[in-house]
C-alpha cells in the first residue's frame, strides 16, 4: 500500500468517532428539518466542517508527539500534507453525499437534479476541503498554546457560516453585510452547491467557480509551506 | 560492519553548539549506550541520526546509506522511540499497536500476532482496550516502545526509554531489548541510570556539552578511569591506637565506630594496603573483614564529566 494511503487509513481511524458524526452528520440533519430551509447552505456548511479534521489532526500530531514519530516513520512530509487533504476530501465528499441524500425527499419539490449536479457539488467539496482545509492546516502550525486551537478554530469558522449566504440568502440583505457576503469563501462555495442542486447555474457561478479554486490553491501552497518549515 | 559512521557532525541552534563536531561508529549487532549530563546534546544526536533534523555541517552514513541525501531510505530502516512522549489519545492500546504495524506497511497476519507478543512482554494485557489517553506516563511510555516493535528493523534508537518506568517493567523491557539484539538488531541507546548501561552496553559514549569525552567499552574505561579503588579493612575493638600506628600512610580514613573501621581511597590502593596490612601484622591486630568496592561506571560518569568541565572543554 501507498505510504499516503496508510496515513489516510490511520487518520480516517483516530478521527471518526461518535463525537465528530454527530456533529458532522446528525446536528445538521437536525437543523434542516427543524429550520427546513438552507439546504444547499447546511451542505457548504459541512463541507466547510469536515476540513476541520484536517486541522485537529495536525494539532493533536503536534501535541501529542505523533508529528515528529510519523516523520521519523517511513513517511515524508509531503505524504503527511498530501494524506491531510485526501483525508478532509473523503470525509467532505461522504458528508456532503449524506446531507444531500438525506435531504432530497424533504426538497424534492424544489430540487432540480440534473447533469451539472453531481460534477458541482464534487467541485465544490473538493475546492471547499482545500481550501478551508488550508486554513485549519494554517492555523494549528501557527498556535503554539495548548488549547487555543480548538477556540480560534470554531470562531473562524463560525464567522465565515454567519457571514455567508449559508444560511440566508443575499438578496434582501442591507448593503455592507451583503458585501461582506462576497468577501467569504464560504458564500461562493454555498452558491456552487446550490447552482448544483437548484439547476441555477450562470456566468456569475462560473466566477466565483474560478475564484473559489484560484483561492483553494493560493492557500494550500502557504499552508504546505508553513507545515514543510515546522522546527522539530 | 559498522551500521552508524557520523564524522565531524555538528548542529548548533543560534549560538549554542547543541552538538560539536562527533566522530561516532557503531558496529552492527551491539548495544550502544550514549551517556551524557541534562543538556549535552544526546536527543540532538539521535534527531540528527534519524533524519528529524539537518545537521549544520558534517556527514551521517546509516546501514550504508548517505542519511543526509537519502534520509526516506534510512528511516524505512530503522525505528525510533523519541524522549518526547507519542501516541493516538483517542485509541485504546491494542488498536494503536495493530495501527501502527498498518503505517508501518506490516502484514495483517504479522501484526496480529506481534500484538499479542508485545502485549504479554510489555505487560499490557490488562490494559489492552484502555485509551492511551487514559493511560499513566509510565504506561504510555511502555506502549510507545512496545509500539516500535510492531515493525521489522536493522536498528533502533531509544531515547531513554526507560523513564517513569518502574523496576520490574525496566528489566522487562531491557531484557526484551537484549534478546532482540540477539536476534542481530542493533541498539543505540540513552540513559541517565549508568547501571543500566552497565547492564545492558557493549559500548559506551559520554557527551558533554556537546563534545565526546571518552568512548569504549564500560571495562575498558573502568580501567582507564577507574584507578581510584576503595578498598575496607575491618579490625576488631582494640586498646592499641591504630591511627597513632598508621601515621606516614597515605590515602586513607579510620572510623571507630562499632570496631575499628580503616577505609582505602587511593590511586594506589594496592600499595597502600601492602603497608597497612605489615603494620596489622606487626602489631598482632587480626584482620575481620576485607572487602574492595568495584568502580562503577556511574563513578567514572562523574569522574569524566567533571575533569571535562573542570578543562572547560
Ligand atoms: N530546538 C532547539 N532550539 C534551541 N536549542 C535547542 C533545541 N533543542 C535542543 N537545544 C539545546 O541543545 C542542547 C542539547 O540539547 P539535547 O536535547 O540534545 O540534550 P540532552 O543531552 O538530550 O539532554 P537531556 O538529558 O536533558 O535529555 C541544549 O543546550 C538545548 O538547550
Ligand atoms: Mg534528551
Amino acid at each position: 500500500m501507498h505510504p499516503v494511503i496508510r496515513l489516510v487509513n490511520r487518520n480516517l481511524t483516530i478521527s471518526l468517532n461518535k463525537g465528530f458524526l454527530i456533529w458532522q452528520v446528525i446536528f445538521p440533519l437536525i437543523y434542516i428539518f427543524v429550520a427546513g430551509f438552507a439546504y444547499s447552505g447546511m451542505i457548504g456548511f459541512n463541507i466547510m466542517n469536515s476540513t476541520l479534521i484536517s486541522g485537529i489532526i495536525i494539532w493533536n500530531d503536534r501535541r501529542h508527539g505523533m508529528f515528529e514519530q510519523i516523520l521519523v516513520g517511513p513517511f515524508t512530509r509531503v505524504h503527511y500534507i498530501l494524506s491531510n487533504v485526501y483525508t478532509i476530501g473523503i470525509v467532505g465528499l461522504i458528508s456532503a453525499a449524506l446531507i444531500t441524500a438525506v435531504g432530497y425527499p424533504l426538497f424534492f419539490k424544489s430540487v432540480e437534479f440534473n447533469f451539472y449536479t453531481i460534477p458541482l457539488v464534487v467541485f465544490a467539496s473538493v475546492s471547499g476541503s482545500i481550501l478551508f482545509g488550508s486554513i485549519a492546516s494554517i492555523i494549528s502550525t501557527r498556535l503554539q498554546s495548548s488549547e487555543g486551537f480548538n477556540v480560534v478554530i470554531n470562531t473562524v469558522f463560525l464567522f465565515f457560516a454567519f457571514v455567508s449566504t449559508a444560511f440566508y440568502p443575499a438578496e434582501g440583505t442591507p448593503e455592507p453585510l451583503s458585501t461582506a457576503f462576497y468577501l467569504n469563501p464560504l458564500t461562493y462555495l454555498v452558491d456552487v452547491v446550490r447552482a448544483g442542486i437548484f439547476g441555477n447555474f450562470s456566468t456569475f457561478v462560473g466566477i466565483e467557480m474560478i475564484v473559489l479554486i484560484a483561492l483553494a490553491l493560493i492557500l494550500f501552497t502557504i499552508a504546505t509551506k508553513l507545515l514543510s518549515k515546522l522546527e522539530l | 560492519m559498522s551500521c552508524i559512521v557520523a564524522n565531524s557532525l555538528s548542529k548548533s541552534y543560534g549560538s549554542i553548539m547543541a552538538v560539536d563536531g562527533i566522530d561516532l561508529s557503531v558496529n552492527s549487532g551491539r548495544i550502544f549506550g550514549f551517556l551524557g549530563p541534562n543538556g549535552a546534546g544526546k536527543t540532538t544526536t539521535i534527531k540528527l541520526l534519524t533524519t528529524l533534523i539537518a545537521p549544520t555541517s558534517g556527514t551521517i552514513n546509516i546501514l550504508g546509506i548517505d542519511a543526509i541525501r537519502q534520509p526516506l531510505d534510512v528511516r524505512k530502516k530503522i525505528g525510533v522511540v523519541l524522549q518526547q512522549p507519542s501516541y493516538e489519545p483517542t485509541l485504546g492500546v491494542e488498536k494503536s499497536l495493530e495501527k501502527y504495524g498498518m503505517m508501518w506497511n506490516v502484514e495483517r497476519k504479522t501484526r496480529k500476532d506481534r500484538v499479542e507478543e508485545l502485549l504479554s512482554a510489555f505487560d499490557l494485557q490488562e490494559i489492552r482496550n484502555m485509551k492511551n489517553d487514559d493511560l499513566s506516563i509510565g504506561q504510555r511510555r511502555r506502549v510507545q516502545v512496545a509500539r516500535e516493535f510492531m515493525h521489522d528493523m536493522d536498528l533502533l534508537f531509544l531515547d531513554e526509554p526507560t523513564v517513569g518506568l518502574d523496576p520490574s517493567a525496566r528489566r522487562g523491557l531491557l531484557d526484551f531489548v537484549k534478546k532482540k539484539v540477539k536476534e542481530g538488531l542493533t541498539i543505540f541507546f540513552t540513559t541517565h541510570i549508568l547501571n543500566e548501561a552497565e547492564y545492558l552496553c557493549d559500548e559506551v559514549a559520554i557527551i558533554n556539552k556537546g563534545k565526546i569525552i571518552a568512548v569504549d567499552t564500560p571495562d575498558e574505561l573502568k580501567n582507564k578511569f577507574g584507578r581510584e579503588k576503595t578498598i575496607k579493612i575491618r579490625i576488631p575493638e582494640t586498646k592499641k591506637d591504630v591511627s597513632g600506628l598508621l601515621v606516614g600512610i597515605k590515602d586513607y580514613e579510620i572510623d571507630l565506630n562499632s570496631g575499628t573501621n580503616i577505609t582505602i581511597r587511593s590511586n594506589d590502593s594496592e600499595e597502600v594496603l601492602l603497608k597497612i596490612l605489615q603494620i596489622l601484622n606487626v602489631n598482632n591486630i587480626p584482620i575481620e573483614d576485607l572487602s574492595v568496592m568495584p568502580t562503577t561506571l556511574e563513578e567514572i560518569f562523574l569522574t569524566v564529566v567533571n575533569n571535562s568541565n573542570a578543562s572547560g572543554n
